[in-house]
């Protein structure tokens, strides 16, 4: 068990070094650097040279990549070209106020799409079913876009319940924040939970049709015992990696939302620094985002391990 | 005696577009307290869904149609949910087929027994199905025991709450002879010990002989014959009772038996093999490995021309291993495999097409070895083409049509998908199939094992005129002792992939020389409640082959690796 638990982390720290590598060379690739972008297309050659000499940017890539992993393990990504202030608090701030929205939106959606899966697997081909899964079908086809400025037209045009937009910047404090996330959220939520369900339905169905549900109903069990202690553990395995992709894609998701409620998070502040060529900030969101993407996985196969005796017993002599 | 069980000319069926199709059909049986009646049938005849409703069980779909079924004096479909779960946990207990998908993975082995109610502490009731370390084997996961230990876990949980009633679902198989046999022995101790009563739903007329008191015949969901165990095997009275009973083999058939419409049996003398047939297959010293494991070590062989070669061991013995390795599936790791033609030990892509084509491999589980999307017709016309033994399209279709009927086949249904033929006909084109190459051998890999008895009889009698007609060589693989003795002219006996024995088959079965051999002997079931011990079992022994002196010679090619009794001077004067 110890061994697969330092493989897998070995796993996850590889593929984060490689995402950290791929980072790096895309924007490297990018026509012009740093220098260019700030001095802008009129700059003299020699002034150019100056700040490239100023930036370090005259120096091998693989150095300035090695400066730049090491200063991002303590959290230092360099200076925004915008607002020149260091990338790392910058970027924390915006992320934060994400991270407000993500954990709302997982919460909510997460526990929610798989207890509604479960109903639908559990009243596969009843009315409930039809129910959950018609709706999910719909969730999974509209894009986040239209299910916000739906709900912004519902809930605060029509009815005013939440603030359309947030008014604050990236400084604001999660309780000025927080009458502003729900929409957010939920627009992000109706959008994941669709194929959180109809994983959960699909794998629940499958194992509730196995034999040793089957014996375990002939024992004379509940069904609340059979489905909670002998169903769900195999069910949701399959279903873990469903949500951690998921979960790893707010990441991106919320951009798209975020701009539509104007919301101050990290989404926002990654269009608004491809808009302005900020480098080194798209640099730190782009290895930010690779983390949540590793760090989600590895999440999932630990919970993996907790649902499967298999994985936990390995190497165990019989 | 009051009876336990009183089912009343039951009909179940299932929806199937928008029709009722009958799966039983006004059956009626009864159990009295503490006898054991068996559900004897063979797949599609119903038995399993007439056990099932016992404990108020019906599959997705199904719904009774007629008839009632009273377990110790309530009708069980009357019943209220919770009154259900009471007769589930209480009365009538279940042991299912497969103890390896009927146990939850996910939870420990105690857990699961505890779990079922009833005041016998868990340790105590895995010592009574006796599993050795019961508190420290109540802490582990399904996965971690074997399959033998998990029947005995399903077991143990079936007599957890003291029921009154066993429903035994196949309960053997899927088990090797010998892990049967123990836990056969061990499911009447334990109905004899606890006074319980039972249904046996099996397929085995070995089974049932060894453990019923009545059987009751079931044919496409109608009861065809009741009777004692006793007078049903000595004087069947039904036709397909009889033919049932007479398609079964043997331990001392000494050819295959040929079964006529009304059940009459003849034994076919075997064909021989000339005794200048070249040998078209030769095996040194093989030795194949998995990863670290050995799975068969330093085995030795020739197969000649016309001749069936019987490889025989439980799981794990390394036949199924040396089969695949002799198709090329994998390499072997030492030793030299050889055809007439050439050198088969490199994998079969890297031989050359005439040496591939004339080693060919009939798989065990035909459904899922033939591609389920295209026509049979295009599974035996593809190796037809890829082998160039046919020329052109119209040849291939021609020759696919002639294999066909070569398997005893109408070639009209060359045109059906895999999933619309019986078991019995989707083997028969898995041969054909490895006939299409005109291969000098066949190899098939326990290739009856998932048959009913009747359409086993079939296949292995088809077997058994081609290599006749066609003077093939055949490496049969088989874990069943009686199918071997009608079909092979020599035996090869494995165990944990070491050859303990080797012989001509009579001699082997006349004087098994190899406790092991003699342990598998002992361990087969005869569809026969009287029928006496085959040989004696040698209690302890152990492995004294020396590098130099493996073998003890008994003449005529029929040699036992060396052996002797453990601590046990009783067991020198029974060998």
């Amino acid at each position: 068990m110890l061994s697969f638990l330092a493989r897998r982390i070995a796993a996850a720290l590889g593929t984060l070094f490689l995402s950290s590598v791929l980072v790096f060379l895309a924007v490297q690739a990018l026509p012009g650097d740093v220098a260019t972008q700030v001095l802008g297309k009129d700059a003299t050659p020699d002034a150019v040279a100056a700040l490239r000499g100023q930036l370090g940017l005259d120096r091998p890539a693989w150095e300035r990549y090695a400066d730049w992993i090491a200063g991002a393990t303590h959290g230092d990504f360099g200076t925004s070209l915008v607002s020149s202030r260091p990338v790392g608090g910058e970027v924390s701030s915006y992320l934060g106020n994400s991270a407000l929205i993500a954990l709302v939106t997982v919460l909510f959606a997460v526990t929610g799409s798989v207890v509604l899966g479960i109903l639908a697997g559990l009243y596969r081909d009843r009315w409930p079913d039809h129910v959950i899964s018609t709706a999910a079908l719909v969730g999974m086809s509209v894009p986040e876009f239209v299910v916000a400025t739906v709900l912004v037209l519902c809930f605060s045009v029509a009815l005013p319940w939440f603030p359309a937009v947030v008014l604050y910047g990236p400084d604001a404090t999660v309780g000025q924040l927080l009458p502003a996330v729900w929409l957010p959220a939920l627009a992000l939520a109706v959008v994941m939970a669709a194929y959180i369900v109809r994983m959960t339905r699909t794998s629940v169905i499958d194992v509730m049709a196995g034999e040793f549900v089957t014996t375990a109903r002939l024992k004379g069990l509940s069904t609340w015992r059979v489905v909670t202690r002998h169903a769900l553990p195999s069910a949701l395995l399959p279903t873990l990696h469903v949500i951690a992709l998921n979960v790893a894609w707010l990441a991106g998701g919320v951009a798209v939302v975020e701009n539509v409620f104007n919301y101050p998070g990290i989404g926002k502040l990654m269009l608004s620094s491809v808009q302005n060529r900020d480098l080194p900030v798209i640099q730190a969101i782009a290895l930010i985002s690779a983390v949540v993407y590793v760090v989600c996985n590895l999440a999932a196969d630990l919970g993996a391990m907790a649902l499967n005796p298999r994985l936990r017993t390995r190497g165990r002599t019989r | 005696m009051a009876s336990i069980v009183s089912v009343n000319s039951l009909s179940v069926a299932y929806r199937s577009g928008g029709r009722d199709v009958p799966v039983v059909r006004e059956v009626s049986l009864e159990v009295a307290e503490g006898r054991t009646l068996a559900l004897v049938g063979e797949s599609g005849s119903g038995k399993s869904t007439v056990a099932a409703t016992l404990l108020g069980h019906l599959r997705h779909g199904s719904r009774i149609t007629g008839g009632s079924v009273r377990v110790d004096g309530r009708d069980v479909f009357a019943l209220s949910a919770r009154e259900l779960r009471r007769l589930r946990g209480g009365t009538v207990a279940m042991v299912a087929q497969n103890a390896g998908h009927a146990l939850t993975p996910s939870m420990r082995i105690g857990k699961q027994i505890e779990e079922v109610g009833g005041d016998v502490p868990v340790v105590e009731l895995l010592e009574q199905v006796r599993l050795p370390r019961p508190a420290e084997l109540a802490r582990r996961y399904p996965h971690e025991l074997s399959g033998g230990q998990q029947q005995r876990v399903a077991i143990a949980m079936a007599v957890a709450a003291r029921p009154k009633l066993l429903v035994l679902d196949e309960p053997t198989t899927g088990l090797d002879v010998v892990t049967q046999r123990s836990v056969l022995d061990l499911i009447a101790a334990l109905r004899d010990e606890l006074g319980l009563a039972a249904l046996l739903v099996s397929h085995d007329l070995g089974v049932v002989a060894h453990l019923a008191d009545e059987v009751t015949v079931l044919r496409s969901g109608r009861a065809v014959e009741s009777a004692p165990t006793r007078k049903l095997f000595a004087a069947p009275e039904d036709p397909y009772t009889r033919r049932l009973l007479a398609s079964v083999p043997r331990l001392d058939d000494a050819g295959l038996a040929l079964v006529g419409e009304a059940g009459e049996r003849e034994v076919r003398p075997k064909a021989g093999v000339a005794a200048d047939a070249p040998v078209v297959l030769c095996a040194r010293d093989v030795t194949i490995d998995y990863g670290r494991t050995r799975a068969v070590h330093g085995v030795s062989f020739d197969v000649r021309r016309g001749e069936v070669l019987a490889l025989v061991g439980e799981s794990g013995s390394g036949k199924s291993t040396l089969a695949w390795t002799l198709a090329g599936l994998r390499t072997p790791s030492g030793g030299t495999m050889t055809h007439e033609a050439g050198d088969l030990n490199p994998p079969a892509h890297r031989r050359p097409l005439p040496l591939r084509r004339r080693v060919q491999l009939v798989f065990q589980n035909a459904d899922t070895s033939l591609n389920p999307r295209r026509s049979v017709g295009e599974a035996v016309r593809r190796p037809l083409r890829f082998f160039g033994t046919a020329t052109g399209r119209t040849d291939a279709a021609e020759r696919a049509r002639q294999l066909i009927s070569d398997v005893r086949l109408d070639p009209a249904l060359a045109d059906r998908l895999p999933a619309q033929l019986s078991g019995g006909q989707r083997q028969r084109i898995g041969i054909a199939r490895a006939l299409a190459g005109e291969p000098d051998v066949l190899i098939a890999d326990e290739i009856t094992t998932a048959l009913d008895v009747s359409v086993q009889a079939d296949v292995l009698r088809l077997l058994d005129d081609l290599r006749r007609e066609r003077a093939l060589a055949c490496l049969f693989i088989s874990h069943d002792l009686a199918v071997v003795r009608g079909v092979a002219d020599r035996v090869l006996v494995l165990r944990h992939g070491v050859v303990v024995e080797e012989g001509p088959t009579e001699a082997v079965f006349a004087a098994p020389g190899h406790p092991y051999t003699r342990q598998l002997m002992a361990a087969a079931l005869e569809p026969d409640p009287d029928a006496p011990t085959f040989v004696e079992d040698v209690a302890e022994w152990e492995d004294a082959a020396a590098p130099d002196d493996l073998w003890t010679d008994h003449g005529d090619g029929h040699r036992v690796r060396r052996w002797s009794p453990v601590n046990a001077p009783i067991a020198e004067g029974v060998s």
